[in-house]
């Protein structure tokens, strides 16, 4: 594939990126981590730059109208970060929930914690100097065999974001909040890169929300990649909120790697706001017996476009996987799913579910499902259902025949909908937050 | 009780049952494509003009293409320039009656258990029998004619009835279609033609027989039926070929239109040579096949049993464009060896109450892979549009791979769409259970297949169910899970 010049936004980053060798930003890093950079900006380029809906992977959602707005890079000498928005901290606010907060501005977070002093075997570190750090650097070099056009263009020029690392052992017993506030005059491009690290038997709950301001001030494309690593023995409960307003497009890579009898569970909930949400999220279980939970649910509204890909690798024998994303779709929104289920020939006694379903609201809205299942062993279970359909005529009949009109009796079958997803959040203050967030974007006009 | 290698080993080592060559004298065209090649087969054929443009045009198309790259398989190169485009046994004076066909000829069809001679003919099916690229005898002619059903090669419609030949050749399956619809549009040599007139139930089944038998040769038949205002039609096709240590070539194109009420169901059983034990020759079955349901109230059913070819790659598909109209799908495609599936259909909802309704069983044993990939598309207007997908998978053996890729795309409300994947192996408690019964494993195993298939056997005619039934039970003889 020929690079797309004519996009704007393609030669911001080219600029950006031989910027970047000049302006001595990289100075202090690792030379293997500067290696890193170029070959994964080597790689976008000969992916093409961005992906085009030639691209299996994003046969169903075009990025065209996205990528004809102009975009500056942040970093390396760009917009200085501003401080905190009181007002889009308190929007993230979970009511009740007793935990340690941060807040990260445009993928910075100024150091400040809430919630109580951070317990021993806990660790957090701006990427920005992590990433200069000769005993940390070896979080970051990693992403030059990666296909993915967006991870690589965040390999290439990533600046700062947050660094996580729990202690072999320790149990952090209040989760942890992260609030990602996007907020721009102009049109930004923002790259955080985010590394978790779990070690042996710890374990860690961690939520991360993402607001910006209202749909005043600039465009902000967000390309956030995070490395995930649980160790052995290790758990890892995961929650994603992104509750971002129109002006944000949203690209989340999340890569995970799981080892020997480790838990990861993760929980997308994707809300009216961003006009384009794509979220990637690869698990890749790389020793036995781990087990694995993905959730998610999606509510759009309006023009937004949502994709959700989820790639479960099983690589090694004894796994469990399991997979439920659920959608709602209203306005002239479109949902996409695509998840893919990959077993190894060596992942014998594998057990991988996956399951998605979507209730389709609106006349005009569009649903493009794509489950995937590989299989290379013989001794699995596997299996992956989807189904796109409508209110069941006879539930609604029935709450209607109850006295209940019928804005509310839909009202309540969207929510009975969502319980499937939201019933396992796992801290109930969350729960409920979630399940306020989605009523609160139930319409009283399905239309 | 043999042991699972002893086991693999013998579905390996079995031979291909219909790998004999019949020694005729042919015609063939020498290998190679170009614009005379097409000019050359057009005027063999005595052509109208349009007919030969229409050829042309495909060929341009398919100079423009390039080979796909989205298949789950690494496609072999394929030189087109090696290919033979016309091959016909070189008897070429017109038949009356069976007993003047050559001799050698009608003994390949017998050893084929085709009921082609007329006293075989009480099992009541009518034969087109294309062998390479000629369309050598059709049976039960007389009979058909007069209730109106045309029943012929393709070549021969081309000839007497032009007017409909025109009308609906290219109408669902167009000339630039894809890289080997378009080939098969410039090059196609022969195939068969059907026409059910108006309200017309066809009493018989239609039968056609393909075999390769010249080495070098592709055979790129076009099967064309339209069944008018409520009439009804079965079809079925059955497909061989002799044992070559080279990959022959199979891009055919099948065209169903089915008229108001109308009702088409078309089943194939695919037996063409798999290729040995370590993937050496083999056909490779690259064929398009779709129907329309052009009016209110019409129904394509397809029924496959995928047996052979090393590589199998096609999509039966029906666009559903009249309202209340029905598509089904129901398809076991078998790979051991090295053989490779990559098998599916697509629907597409257009018109209102529209349903589909697709059965997927996918075996893999060996090294064979077997992919399932569908598509289900409702479009704006498609109301209350119904789909039901279920595709299973079964491995036998730890090197076999089984794969599913279902695209779901839904632009109405309204619609209800269904899909779901398992994939397993054969339970060890299932196969205890039968044994406990005095039925050892080999005939266990054949029986839980044969029960895991059924769904779809049941959908084939009498005649072929009982064959599919057998060819299966051959194939996959004595595998234990």
């Amino acid at each position: 594939m020929t690079p797309s010049p004519s996009i704007p936004l393609f030669e911001e980053v080219v600029n950006g990126f031989n910027k970047l060798s000049v302006s001595g930003g990289t100075k202090k890093e690792s030379s293997d981590l500067r290696r890193t950079r170029q070959s994964a900006f080597e790689k976008f380029r000969s992916l093409g730059g961005f992906p085009s809906i030639r691209n299996e992977d994003w046969r169903y959602t075009n990025l065209a109208r996205f990528l004809k707005d102009e975009f500056t890079i942040e970093g390396w000498g760009g917009p200085e970060t501003p401080a905190p928005d009181a007002s889009l901290v308190e929007k993230a606010h979970i009511a009740g929930l007793d935990c340690y907060q941060i807040v990260l501005v445009n993928g910075s977070w100024d150091g400040t914690v809430t919630g109580g002093e951070l317990p021993k075997g806990i660790q957090l570190l701006k990427v920005a100097d992590a990433r200069q750090d000769p005993a940390l650097s070896v979080y970051f070099e990693k992403q030059a065999g990666w296909n993915e056009h967006f991870a690589n263009l965040n390999a290439a020029l990533f600046t700062d974001g947050i660094f996580v690392r729990v202690e072999a052992g320790v149990v952090i017993e209040k989760p942890l909040h992260i609030i990602h506030i996007y907020t721009s005059e102009n049109n930004l491009l923002v790259q955080p890169r985010n590394v978790w690290v779990i070690n042996k038997n710890a374990e860690l709950s961690a939520i991360e929300s993402v607001v910006s301001g209202g749909s005043e001030g600039g465009i902000i494309w967000v390309n956030s990649l995070s490395d995930v690593l649980v160790h052995a023995d290790a758990r890892f409960h995961h929650t994603m909120l992104q509750t971002a307003g129109t002006g944000v497009r949203l690209v989340q890579q999340t890569s995970v790697r799981q080892h020997r009898q480790s838990l990861y569970n993760n929980f997308t909930f994707t809300l009216p706001g961003a006009e384009l949400v794509r979220n990637d999220l690869q698990t890749r279980l790389e020793e036995d017996h781990t087990e694995t939970h993905l959730y998610g649910l999606y509510l759009t509204t309006g023009n937004q476009l949502v994709d959700n890909h989820t790639l479960v690798d099983h690589q090694k024998p004894h796994c469990f996987s399991n997979e439920l994303y659920k959608g709602v779709l209203l306005g002239q929104s479109t949902g996409v799913f695509n998840g893919k289920v990959y077993v190894h020939q060596e992942a014998q006694k594998t057990n991988a579910f996956q399951q998605n379903n979507n209730l389709v609201i609106s006349p005009k809205a569009t649903i493009d499902s794509k489950p995937q299942l590989e299989i290379f062993a013989d001794d699995v279970k596997c299996s992956h259902g989807s189904t796109v359909g409508q209110f069941s005529e006879e539930a609604l009949f029935y709450l209607r025949a109850r006295g209940i009109g019928e804005e509310a009796a839909k009202g309540l079958l969207i929510n009975a909908f969502a319980f499937d997803v939201t019933e396992k959040i796992r801290i109930p203050e969350v729960e409920t937050h979630v399940n306020e967030l989605i009523s609160l974007h139930i319409p009283t006009n399905h239309a | 009780m043999p042991n699972d290698n002893e086991i693999i080993d013998n579905i390996a080592n079995k031979e291909y049952e219909f790998g004999f060559v019949t020694d005729i004298e042919m015609d063939i065209l020498p290998a190679g494509l170009n614009e005379n090649t097409i000019r050359y087969i057009s005027e063999k054929k005595k052509e109208p003009e349009w007919l030969l443009n229409w050829r042309l045009k495909g060929f341009q198309a398919f100079q423009k293409q390039k080979l796909p790259e989205w298949q789950n398989f690494q496609l072999p190169p394929i030189d087109f320039q090696k290919i033979s485009y016309y091959a016909a046994p070189r008897n070429k004076k017109k038949y009356n009656s069976l007993d003047e066909v050559d001799p050698e000829l009608l003994a390949t069809f017998e050893k084929l258990g085709i009921p082609l001679s007329e006293q075989k003919a009480l099992t009541g099916v009518a034969v087109d029998a294309v062998f390479d690229s000629i369309s050598i005898a059709t049976t039960y002619k007389d009979k058909l004619k007069e209730l109106g059903i045309i029943f012929c090669s393709f070549g021969e419609a081309v000839q007497e009835h032009p007017e409909l030949v025109q009308k609906y050749v290219g109408s669902v399956v167009p000339h630039s279609d894809n890289i080997f619809a378009a080939l098969n549009a410039s090059v196609f040599s022969d195939g068969s033609f059907v026409y059910i007139p108006k309200g017309v139930r066809c009493p018989m089944e239609l039968s056609t027989y393909f075999r390769i038998n010249t080495e070098n040769t592709g055979q790129f038949e076009r099967t064309l039926i339209i069944a008018d205002e409520g009439s009804y039609v079965s079809y079925l096709e059955g497909c061989t070929a002799p044992m070559r240590d080279e990959n022959q070539l199979h891009a055919a194109v099948v065209e169903l239109v089915a008229l108001e009420n109308a009702e088409i169901k078309y089943s194939t059983v695919q037996n063409w040579y798999p290729g040995d034990k370590d993937g050496k020759g083999g056909i490779y079955n690259f064929v398009t096949k779709r129907g329309i349901c052009k009016g209110a109230n019409a129904k394509i059913s397809w029924t496959q049993v995928e047996t052979g070819s090393a590589i199998t790659w096609k999509y039966p598909s029906v666009i559903l464009q009249g309202d209340n109209s029905t598509g089904e799908f129901y398809s076991v495609a078998v790979t051991r060896n090295r053989q490779i599936a990559d098998t599916g259909t697509k629907m597409y909802h257009i018109g209102r109450n529209t349903r589909s309704r697709i059965i997927s069983k996918g075996i893999s044993a060996g090294h064979g892979n077997n992919s399932y990939r569908g598509l289900v598309q409702i479009g704006p207007k498609a109301d209350q549009a119904r789909n039901f997908t279920q595709c299973d998978s079964l491995l036998i053996g730890d090197q076999c791979g089984a794969h599913t890729f279902p695209y779901i795309e839904s632009k109405n409300n309204t619609a209800t769409v269904e899909h779901e994947a398992t994939t397993s192996k054969i339970g060890e408690d299932q196969i205890f259970y039968l044994n406990q019964r005095g039925i050892d494993s080999e005939k266990a195993v054949a029986l839980i297949i044969n029960g895991y298939a059924k769904e779809v056997l049941n959908q084939l005619p009498m005649e072929f169910a009982v064959e599919a039934q057998k060819l299966l039970s051959i194939t996959l003889e004595g595998s234990v899970g």
